[in-house]
């Protein structure tokens, strides 16, 4: 029995200039030859223009691009056929449905890149890669998803496997092979080696944070006592009036939320009740939903109107935050003078640490656009500072999924282990469990570590035949 | 003439002895039939048996109630405790052995076995009935009736010997007739064959040797056994010596690689990476400096010398001439030369774990003939063949040693799962549980089930006992005793270990890295030392002695983090091994899995969902599907009235 034949609309809903239906499986052909009836099925790998009809009634449904691609050389290994339509809501809609109807079924999300990944033509790295292009919110998360579906990811990913089998292969030859040709190879070396790989895992990770980020978005709460001027900046960043603004105080009851790019970065904007003393009913409600909403939070904006305190009840709402408190003087508009000058005294850094990591604060305007410029400079280098500037990683090196993170989390604590306890004198043979450990935590992310590859180097580097 | 027995065995190699020993010991009749009954468990190649992980398949086999270890204590004349300088995980007893003692040793043993006769014939046929293997023929006539055949041809398969370009010799190994009906026949039954090569280094004559110009081996004093249930007498030791190539040999060698039959092109098979002739050593690292050469004796009373590193297929003339190049071999005179074998395998993918083949119910295949090399690991599958031959006589299920086991369980899995592409020898790093498997704790790794299926004598399975009650004995006093600050610290300022300030417990004190048995009992005195506790027999099982009851309890101690974390890993291993997949299961059709692997798990077919994952191909994506698929497809086959069965 052969797997089902899939289809699904390719490109997201809305207007756009065409939209793309994809089919895949053993009966693309047979699916594309009822939609198209009328004509010889086109060349492959050749776009040629086709009348797609319903199957059951004959009726024109649109003049569209069709293009076969016979498997094995597809991106998901099976026949596929894409089929690009005009654009807009509707079309692409009925041309899916008129395959349904000829034979093929609904896919599943992602059942696409599945089917290219079991068909080898994918591998899971990759395969997450494509995910993220498709979900990629901004251009920069774009970048790192391209770079990955190049298998850079992939590539370095390898790169770490291959460190990782060396390193089998030279505890293999210590154990192994005591009377070789080859002096044994020092337990000291072995060690550094160790050190190495786990150098380059934790590498990896270390940019990890801004990966997360740029898949999921850098969350930003907007924070103050009512009519600080956070709606009125939450739209300005936003660019579109998405909170209600008016001067009567509580008017943000719930936490709106906003998906925008800055700099090229994803971000959520999130803006709040506001904070006061003696709140009832739904304000209180409100005040509870900020609360909560900044325990997922990158970093906190916390609104001040110029010339005004923040007061006690706001001060003690971002007390005692773990992430990064950036103090915004709002309103700059109502003041004369000097109106981006810093406000030092006013700023407040990760609370707790006293003063030592101190983040200036910044006076803006919703109103005239003054200082926004820069906030949104400092917003970009809070959250993906990791990516910015000359000593910024390869974007390619951005692991960017859960799993990846996990896995290569484990990895590089497992070798550090394995590591540490060379140092301390533990033998090579039992320290060797914490590379077991590693290579399975990397599995997941690279497949499996056979021990035939372990040979195989073992075998090339050194001269083995007592 | 007709004879009839339970199980007969074809070829007394080490894996054909195993075999037939194993299969008697379980209580069935038993037939070994080899071209010579004066040479069984010969050594075609090293006079030497083990090593790193094969050293521990000899302990195993031992531990399985088998020949191998004693007859190894009753020939060795030099021993040497490999990689003693690392933790005791990863020592590898290695013995050179006596080549004259060593068979002779075999054969008292065999004939220690009631239910086990020898017959003295070359096998050329092969009975059926049906799909079944029913007996054997032979040369004289001879028709060997029987329930379970087991065959361990080694290299003599349509073996064909090479010594240079133009010398090739139909043999099995030098000086014996190969076999040629055999291979045919099997091939007639269905069995797939595949060819495979390798070589053996020229003997010299001991007298033509310059001691002064050699570097001497000596080999480790004490009474190192491989066989920790049986008791041989040892015999005198003698060294090694060592010397190395230059230069001058890699002129030699170079200059005439085109008259070597491994590398001229004379031999199709592939052979094995980790024992490469000397031309392939030259050829594949020329910037070697040099390359070590062992000179080990093949006997008490035999002159001459293995050249251990030179395995060879150059004709005799290069031979003399490359090994006169050598400091203190200048004027060596060569009593046999080096020579490369060709012989044909049977690909181990076609076997179940118990060694039976799939296509062929009744025939049993181990040894060299499955694609492996070495007298330990030939040795191990015979234990394997023959004990699940005799079990299947009787009807009394299998037996499968896992790879938290066994070296021989990580062995055998590998072939039947994995295949061969070069002739397999075991290697420590094919073992996911490197720490479990140790040389030490053989006996307690697997004489127990040895036991259940009736593998040991009585006289084994009270020598077991008394190690178990040693064991009990000792770990008790371990947890109870305490030594005096002054005791310890007499004990670990001897050993050079960091005092403690005040009494610390016995067990503690073990779990240092410098601290052994022997002296921690001495330690302790005499009023506090548990050997009196437990019965006397206990006391002769060498306690602290590496292959003791003590060193085992050492060793756990000192690894016991490391053990743990190879312990968990092994129970996981475990739940995936515990996930059976049905012989009959339609791999083609799921759908869900990866065209590749279901092509390989249908040519394997796992037993379960470990081996499924071992399986090169097989993804772990692939195992979750699977997973699903068998759960779904088991759910279909079990609905009741779910109408006609799935399709096979
Ligand atoms: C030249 C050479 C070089 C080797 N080099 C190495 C090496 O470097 N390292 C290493 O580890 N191992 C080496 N070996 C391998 C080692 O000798 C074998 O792995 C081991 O002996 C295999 O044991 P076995 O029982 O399977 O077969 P064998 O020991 O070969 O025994 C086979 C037995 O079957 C008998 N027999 C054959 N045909 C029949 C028949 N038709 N009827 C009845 N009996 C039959 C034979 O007479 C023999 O007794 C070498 C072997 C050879 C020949």
């Amino acid at each position: 029995m052969d797997p089902d034949t899939i289809v699904a609309v390719a490109t997201p809903p809305g207007p756009g200039g065409i939209g793309v239906v994809r089919i895949s499986g053993a009966k693309a052909d047979v699916v594309l030859g009822r939609l198209a009836p009328e004509a010889p099925l086109p060349e492959p790998r050749r776009a040629s223009l086709r009348a797609i009809c319903d199957p059951e009634s004959g009726e024109l449904l649109d003049r569209a691009l069709v293009t076969r691609f016979p498997g094995p050389a597809s991106f998901t290994g099976e026949d596929v056929v894409e089929i690009s339509t005009h654009g807009g809501a509707l079309v692409p809609r009925l041309v899916e449905d008129a395959a349904r109807r000829a034979g093929a079924r609904w896919a599943e999300p992602g059942e696409f890149s599945r089917r290219a990944w079991l068909n080898g033509k994918l591998d899971l790295a990759q395969v997450e890669a494509l995910k993220a292009v498709i979900e990629a919110r901004s251009p920069a998360a774009h970048r790192v998803a391209i770079h990955q579906l190049d298998g850079a990811l992939s590539r370095r990913i390898a790169g770490l496997r291959e460190a990782l089998i060396g390193l089998e292969a030279t505890l293999a030859h210590h154990i192994d092979f005591p009377e070789e040709d080859d002096a044994p190879i020092p337990v000291a070396e072995i060690g550094r080696r160790g050190r190495g790989l786990a150098g380059e895992l934790a590498a990896l990770l270390e940019v990890a944070p801004e990966g997360m980020l740029l898949r999921d978005g850098a969350v930003v709460v907007l924070a103050g006592a009512p009519n600080a001027g956070k709606s009125s900046l939450f739209n300005a960043l936003a660019g579109e009036a998405r909170a209600i603004v008016t001067p009567e105080p509580g008017t943000t009851r719930d936490a709106l939320e906003v998906a925008l790019s800055i700099r090229g970065f994803p971000f959520r904007l999130v803006d709040t009740a506001g904070v006061r003393a003696g709140a009832q009913g739904v304000e209180r409600e409100g005040i509870e939903v900020a609360r909560r909403a900044l325990a997922g939070a990158r970093c906190v904006l916390l609104c001040v109107p110029v010339g005004e305190d923040a007061g006690p009840e706001v001060e003690g709402f971002v007390e005692g935050l773990e992430v990064p408190v950036l103090r915004v003087r709002t309103k700059a508009d109502r003041v004369a003078g000097d109106g981006s000058a810093r406000d030092r005294a006013g700023a407040t850094g990760r609370s707790g640490d006293g003063g030592a990591d101190r983040i200036e604060a910044l006076t803006v305007s919703a109103e005239t656009g003054q200082g926004l410029g820069e906030l949104r400079d400092r917003l970009a280098e809070l959250a993906f500072g990791g990516l910015l500037g000359d000593g910024a990683p390869d974007p390619s090196g951005v692991v960017m999924q859960e799993r990846q993170r996990r896995g290569i989390g484990a990895a590089a604590r497992e070798v550090e282990a394995f590591a540490r306890a060379l140092d301390e004198g533990v033998p090579p043979e039992a320290a060797s469990a914490h590379l077991g450990e590693a290579a399975t935590a990397l599995e997941g992310v690279v497949g499996v570590i056979d021990p035939e590859e372990v040979l195989d180097r073992l075998f090339a580097s050194f001269c083995i035949g007592k | 003439m007709e004879l009839r027995y339970d199980v007969v065995v074809v070829g007394g190699g080490h894996a054909g002895v195993e075999a037939a020993a194993a299969a008697a010991r379980v209580g069935v009749r038993t037939c070994l039939i080899s071209p010579d009954l004066d040479r069984l468990g010969q050594m075609s190649c090293n006079p030497a048996i083990g090593g790193i992980a094969k050293g521990v398949v000899a302990r195993e086999v031992d531990a399985l109630g088998g020949v191998m270890g004693r007859a190894t204590d009753a020939s060795r004349i030099h021993f040497r405790m490999l990689n003693r300088s690392k933790g005791p995980a990863v020592w590898g007893p290695r013995a050179q052995c006596d080549r004259g003692l060593y068979p002779r040793a075999v054969r008292r043993i065999l004939d220690e076995h009631a239910s086990l006769d020898l017959v003295q014939d070359l096998v050329t046929g092969l009975e059926l009935a049906g799909s079944r293997a029913s007996g054997v023929r032979t040369r004289s006539g001879l028709r060997v009736r029987a329930r379970a055949v087991v065959v361990t041809t080694g290299t003599f398969l349509r073996g064909r010997i090479h010594v240079g370009t133009h010398d090739t010799i139909p043999a099995g190994r030098a000086g014996e007739a190969p076999s040629l009906e055999l291979a045919t026949v099997l091939e007639e039954a269905g069995v797939e064959l595949g060819r495979f090569k390798t070589g053996t280094p020229p003997r010299i004559d001991g007298r033509s040797v310059d001691y002064a110009r050699v570097e001497v081996q000596p080999g480790e004093e004490g009474d190192f056994r491989f066989s920790a249930l049986a008791w041989e007498d040892i015999p005198r030791q003698v060294p090694c010596w060592m010397t190395w190539t230059d230069e001058r040999l890699v002129d030699v060698v170079g200059e005439n690689l085109h008259r070597s039959a491994l590398h001229g092109g004379a031999l199709a098979g592939r052979g094995p990476r980790y024992c490469p002739s000397i031309e392939d050593k030259i050829v594949r690292f020329p910037d070697a400096d040099g390359h070590k050469v062992f000179l080990e004796p093949e006997g008490l009373r035999s002159r001459e010398l293995y050249v251990n590193g030179l395995s060879t297929s150059l004709p005799p003339e290069v031979q003399v001439a490359f090994l006169q190049t050598i400091p203190g071999l200048e004027e060596a005179r060569v009593t046999r030369f080096g020579y490369a074998i060709e012989y044909d395998y049977a690909p181990p993918e076609q076997l179940r774990h118990t060694l039976e083949l799939r296509a062929l119910e009744g025939l049993w295949l181990a040894g060299q003939i499955n694609g492996t090399t070495g007298y330990e690991e030939a040795a191990g599958q015979g234990v394997v063949a023959g004990a699940n031959a005799a079990l299947a006589v009787r009807g009394e299920g299998t037996f499968e040693p896992g790879r938290d086991e066994a070296y021989l369980g990580v062995m055998i899995d590998d072939l039947v799962t994995r295949g061969v592409d070069e002739p397999y020898r075991l290697f420590t790093s094919r073992a996911e549980f490197r720490l479990l498997l140790r040389q030490d704790n053989a006996v307690e790794r697997l004489s127990g089930r040895a036991a259940e299926l009736g593998l040991l004598t009585a006289g084994q399975v009270e020598q077991l006992e008394a190690r178990a009650r040693a064991r009990e004995g000792l770990e008790e006093w371990l947890g109870g005793a305490t030594l005096p600050a002054a005791d310890a610290n007499a004990l670990l300022e001897a050993v050079g270990e960091a005092p403690v300030d005040q009494g610390v417990r016995a067990g503690e004190l073990l779990a240092r890295p410098a601290v052994d048995v022997e002296g921690l009992l001495a330690a302790a005195g005499a009023s506090n030392d548990p050997r009196a506790a437990v019965p006397p027999e206990a006391k002769d099982q060498g306690w602290g002695a590496p292959w003791g009851v003590g060193h085992v309890v050492a060793t756990e101690r000192k690894y016991a983090g490391y053990v743990e974390m190879e312990r968990k890993r092994a129970q996981a291993l475990r739940r995936r091994s515990a996930v059976r997949l049905a012989e009959e299961l339609p791999y083609g059709e799921f759908v869900t899995l990866s065209t590749e692997a279901r092509q390989k798990l249908a040519a394997v077919r796992p037993g379960n969902l470990a081996q499924a994952g071992r399986i090169p191909g097989v993804t772990p994506a692939d195992l979750q599907n699977l997973l699903l698929e068998v759960r779904r497809y088991e759910g279909h086959e079990k609905r009741p009235g779910s109408g006609e069965p799935a399709a096979r």
